[in-house]
């Protein structure tokens, strides 16, 4: 059994065009995984995967601002956003514990963790619809509005509860990259979200699943 | 909402605590008052009653957002409060304003105000999930600090939660009171109403959006946020960088565009060394302002300073998050961490007698800062520090207080500069009369220093007026310290308006100075004597405290209002028409922001950083914002016509509220100290920032003139009031005989 520190230990990197599973690519996308490292999760094609920097947030939420004005109708909300700032904002990953001084979150030691798609397959593989698919050129596991219901499997099962059904179009609301050129990171004042190719993504997934965990 | 309007919500809520009835009405009644501050006034014009107290159940709470919060425009994320206020003579109404994230929130639930009137006979919260909203006990939570409130009531109802609350001190009918949300954003002076009302706290979930006009396409939404960020600069719009950097051909130590080498965000984790921050490096704004060492020196600053912080959707941060370790271990505190700007950090240390950058500073600021907001004390600009430093240099709480309360307080303490005596004068000053003891420090410092005060400034025994008595003793104080000889002072009575280091500027509401003279010469003095309390108007602060070399802000200034509009700080001329004018946009910038509601310390920016624009930057952003977020095509002067008359409405309500129409005697009047200080100067030498009795009257003259109000009264006449479609209060100020002829 491979464990996922063992594997970045021997300096095992993700490549383009290749089939991983098991550990490396369950901490890469949070979406869990078997220890079983034979297995296939996901095919790690080209793109990537956006991830926040906790120590660089400042908790401005210009991002989720330009994640909401960059799709479709102009209607400004977390809720509508793909990125979500608000839920880990003023107690961190946990919510209010006995000792929040402690935690993270706008209360306690003023760490802020935003969650982001990490790209993964759960969506997709859950959709009973069919309705999520790889836009090849951007990697990005995007919503097709003409076939999603609404149904809410994919908001239900997110790994990382980014997903919502938006309340009057009724259809899916997931990250799809900006097209590859992600709104999100654009506006941020101090570069805390960036865009990581897999290959580089190791460290600062590391970092953040860090600050994910009660202090 | 039966329009197609974007930015506004649709809906008020009204809340009635002694019937528990809560009723909706629609926000368009209100659009003429743009939002906020508009609101805030029209509503308790509307329902205005004769000589009501502040903590009377007649008495109206209004917390409102503007049609700009939420939408996600740059620092749009103010909320406006507005009531009768405890801590003004004759209670007259005030706005206060907090930050944080609560109005964008407050416009995701579908409101864009709450009224709160009436009293509950019982503690309640107001819970608002979306169109779900109910009063909910809060007897478990009353006497408990602000931050456990948060906590509390977060646990109820999901942390994704905005919440606002008072503190025990608001609970105590405490007139140096907050209203606060998230962190140490607080809105000073009107956390007894609340108190009063019984209404702990209000928690709100929105779940919904705010929508932008369908006009208005996403792309033309980001171009203006592209180009905000092209001009914009750091903290109160310094757009220089406080010290030299390769890029820049300015630098000022007076701008607060602190962020630069040698700034590390020493307590984060990974400590980040903020390096350069280019002007156009979109990813370093977050960086630029970097306050922590403006509040605690910069060797202090590198080692607690974790981040920056502040409100929704502004890239400024001009919040300090900071560690201080000692604060668990040495003070006993649950917590190593507080965040806060300005005076929060500053009036512990105003209050300590401001001890220099170190580690006695840094406690006494993050010991003090957490005390005042756990508590929910409002500082009133300092006025609270002031009087506890200068009383304590003068020596007069030994003859003001009973002799055990003296003895009882750890002036030992005091003197050592030790932040433990934060929590027992903090303590004090929440609990009132609940605390041990006389308490007649606490008392007094909490209830606001007009209380205690004859005409001529002069106190009366404390204790005397904490009894109510009706015809209370004078307290017989003295100038006697060595610096009064310089002002032919000693041996003479007391007065706080001859008493520079009080700095009560406006003399009839007993403000503080806020950004007054000393800023801006007439054009700051004439602005700090309209509002009711401190002005907390940074438009002039925005340009004259940019940082560009002063040829230039005289060369902006005069393209804006007028040769003249602008002099250099502490070397003034005369009053000019220039400078009423200058003075008259201020105030209307400043309502506008508190109606949009926008922050009025980063906005308006008639100046940037860009040195490919000649540093000019664009005063009309506002209006651009309006009509895209709105869809209703509003010009910079349109707009502005509509903020003025806001001003004009709250103008009116002044003088309703005080039954006076002689505002220039009553009203509009400085302290002494603003005239007679620097005995060995006159008005006008280099190094001054004096003011003369018989310019001011002339600036007065020019300043009504510019308003459209009566030069002998100070008040708007009916064609000001028609003007600017308010005949309605023409119409109520002359059934009073309180119109001018």
């Amino acid at each position: 059994m491979i464990t996922r520190r063992a594997l970045l230990a021997n300096g095992a990197k993700v490549a383009v065009g290749t089939v991983y599973g098991g550990t490396l690519v369950g901490f890469l996308t949070g979406c869990g995984s078997s220890d079983d490292a034979e297995t296939p999760i996901v095919e790690v094609i080209p793109g990537g995967l956006m991830v926040v920097n906790p120590i660089l947030c400042v908790g401005c939420r210009r991002c989720e601002i330009a994640c909401s004005w960059s799709h479709g109708k102009s209607a400004v909300s977390p809720s509508t956003s793909r990125i979500k700032v608000a839920k880990n904002l003023n107690f961190g990953p946990h919510g209010v514990q006995p000792n929040y001084q402690d935690q993270r979150g706008e209360q306690g030691d003023s760490t802020i963790v935003p969650s982001t798609c990490r790209q993964c397959d759960v969506c997709m593989t859950v959709c009973p619809q069919k309705a999520i698919t790889v836009n090849e050129e951007t990697g990005a596991r995007v919503v097709n509005d003409d076939l999603c219901v609404g149904c809410g499997y994919c908001a239900d099962k997110c790994p990382q509860q980014v997903i919502t059904i938006d309340k009057t179009t009724r259809k899916s609301l997931k990250c799809d990259l900006c097209e590859g050129s992600p709104n999100c990171a654009q506006v941020c004042p101090t570069g805390a979200i960036k865009f990581y190719t897999w290959e580089d993504a190791v460290a600062e997934v590391e970092l953040h699943e860090k600050y994910l965990e009660l202090v | 909402m039966t329009t197609t309007y974007g930015g506004w919500a649709g809906y008020i809520l009204r809340v009635n605590l002694t019937t528990k009835v809560i009723t909706k009405e629609t926000t368009e009644t209100y659009h003429d008052y743009i939002g906020g501050m508009g609101i805030g006034y029209k509503v308790l014009w509307d329902d205005h009653v004769d000589g009501i107290k502040a903590t009377d159940a007649e008495n109206q709470l209004v917390i409102s957002a503007g049609p700009l919060s939420g939408s996600g425009a740059i620092c749009s994320a103010r909320t406006t409060i507005t009531s009768r206020n405890p801590v003004i003579r004759n209670h007259l109404i005030t706005d206060g304003h907090f930050g944080g994230h609560f109005s964008p929130e407050l416009k995701f639930a579908g409101y864009d105000a709450i009224i709160i009137e009436g009293k509950s006979e019982t503690p309640v919260w107001l819970k608002i999930v979306d169109d779900t909203v109910t009063l909910e006990p809060a007897d478990s939570l009353w006497g408990v600090g602000i931050f456990d409130t948060f906590a509390s009531i977060s646990k109820l109802m999901g942390q994704q939660a905005q919440i606002a609350a008072i503190g025990p001190s608001g609970e105590h009918l405490v007139a140096q009171s907050t209203i606060q949300t998230q962190g140490g954003h607080s809105a000073g002076g009107h956390g007894a109403v609340l108190g009063s009302k019984k209404l702990k706290a209000i928690g709100i979930i929105g779940t919904g959006t705010v929508d932008i006009a369908e006009s208005t396409t996403n792309e033309q939404l980001r171009e203006l946020d592209d180009h905000i960020l092209g001009i914009i600069g750091a903290n109160n719009n310094g757009v220089v960088p406080n010290q030299p950097q390769s890029w820049a051909e300015y630098s000022s130590t007076g701008s607060r565009w602190r962020g630069g080498p040698g700034v590390t965000w020493g307590a984060a984790d990974n400590p980040v060394d903020v390096g350069e921050t280019p002007w156009d490096d979109r990813q370093k704004v977050g960086m630029r302002t970097s306050m922590a060492e403006m509040y605690f020196g910069r060797d202090e600053a590198n080692k607690i300073f974790k981040r920056p912080g502040g409100c929704h959707s502004c890239p400024i941060r001009c919040f300090c998050e900071v560690k201080n370790p000692k604060m668990k271990t040495e003070y006993n505190l649950p917590t190593e961490n507080i965040t806060n700007v300005c005076l929060g950090f500053l009036d512990p240390w105003y209050a300590m007698g401001k001890p220099s950058s170190g580690e006695k500073r840094t406690d006494i600021q993050t010991v003090g800062a957490y005390y005042m907001d756990d508590n929910g004390i409002w500082s009133a600009y300092g006025q609270l520090s002031h009087l506890m430093r200068e009383f304590t240099a003068r020596g007069f709480w030994e003859i003001i207080l009973p002799a055990e309360e003296y003895a009882a307080i750890n002036w030992a303490q005091y003197a050592d500069l030790d932040a433990h005596f934060m929590q027992d004068f903090y303590t004090r000053i929440a609990y009132s009369e609940d605390y041990p003891g006389s308490n007649i420090l606490g008392r007094c410092l909490g209830r606001g220093l007009h209380e205690f005060i004859n005409e001529d400034g002069e106190l009366y025994n404390v204790e005397d007026i904490l009894n109510e008595v009706e015809s209370p003793r004078m307290a017989e104080l003295t100038f006697e310290l060595e610096s009064d000889a310089n002002y032919d002072l000693v041996g003479k009575t007391y007065s706080v308006f001859l008493d520079k280091n009080m700095k009560v500027f406006n003399r009839s509401m007993v403000g503080g100075v806020h950004h007054a003279s000393e800023s801006a010469g007439q054009v700051g003095a004439l602005l700090n004597t309209v509002f009711n309390r401190d002005p907390q108007c940074h438009s002039h602060i925005n340009l004259i405290n940019c940082g560009l070399p002063h040829a230039k802000i005289a060369e902006v200034a005069a393209s804006l209002w007028g040769e003249g509009a602008f002099d250099p700080v502490q070397h003034y001329t005369a009053m000019n028409t220039s400078k009423a004018k200058f003075a008259k946009w201020c105030l209307v910038k400043n309502v506008l922001h508190d109606s949009l509601t926008l922050c009025n310390w980063m906005f308006p920016l008639v100046v940037s950083p860009d040195a490919n624009r000649d540093y000019i930057g664009d005063s009309s952003i506002e209006a651009q914002m309006f009509s895209l977020v709105t869809g209703i095509e509003t010009s910079e002067a349109e707009l502005d016509a509509m903020a003025e008359s806001v001003l004009q409405l709250h103008r009116a309500l002044t003088v309703l509220q005080m039954n006076e129409i002689d505002q220039r005697n009553k009203h509009d009047v400085l302290s002494e100290w603003v005239y007679d200080l620097d005995h060995d100067k006159n008005f006008g030498d280099e190094g001054t920032i004096k003011m003369d009795r018989d310019d001011i009257q002339i600036g007065l003259d020019m300043f009504y003139a510019e308003m459209g109000w009566d030069k002998d009264t100070g008040v708007p006449t009916r064609a000001t009031l028609e003007k600017f479609k308010l005949g309605y209060v023409a119409d109520k100020l002359e059934s009073l005989a309180l119109l001018p002829a």
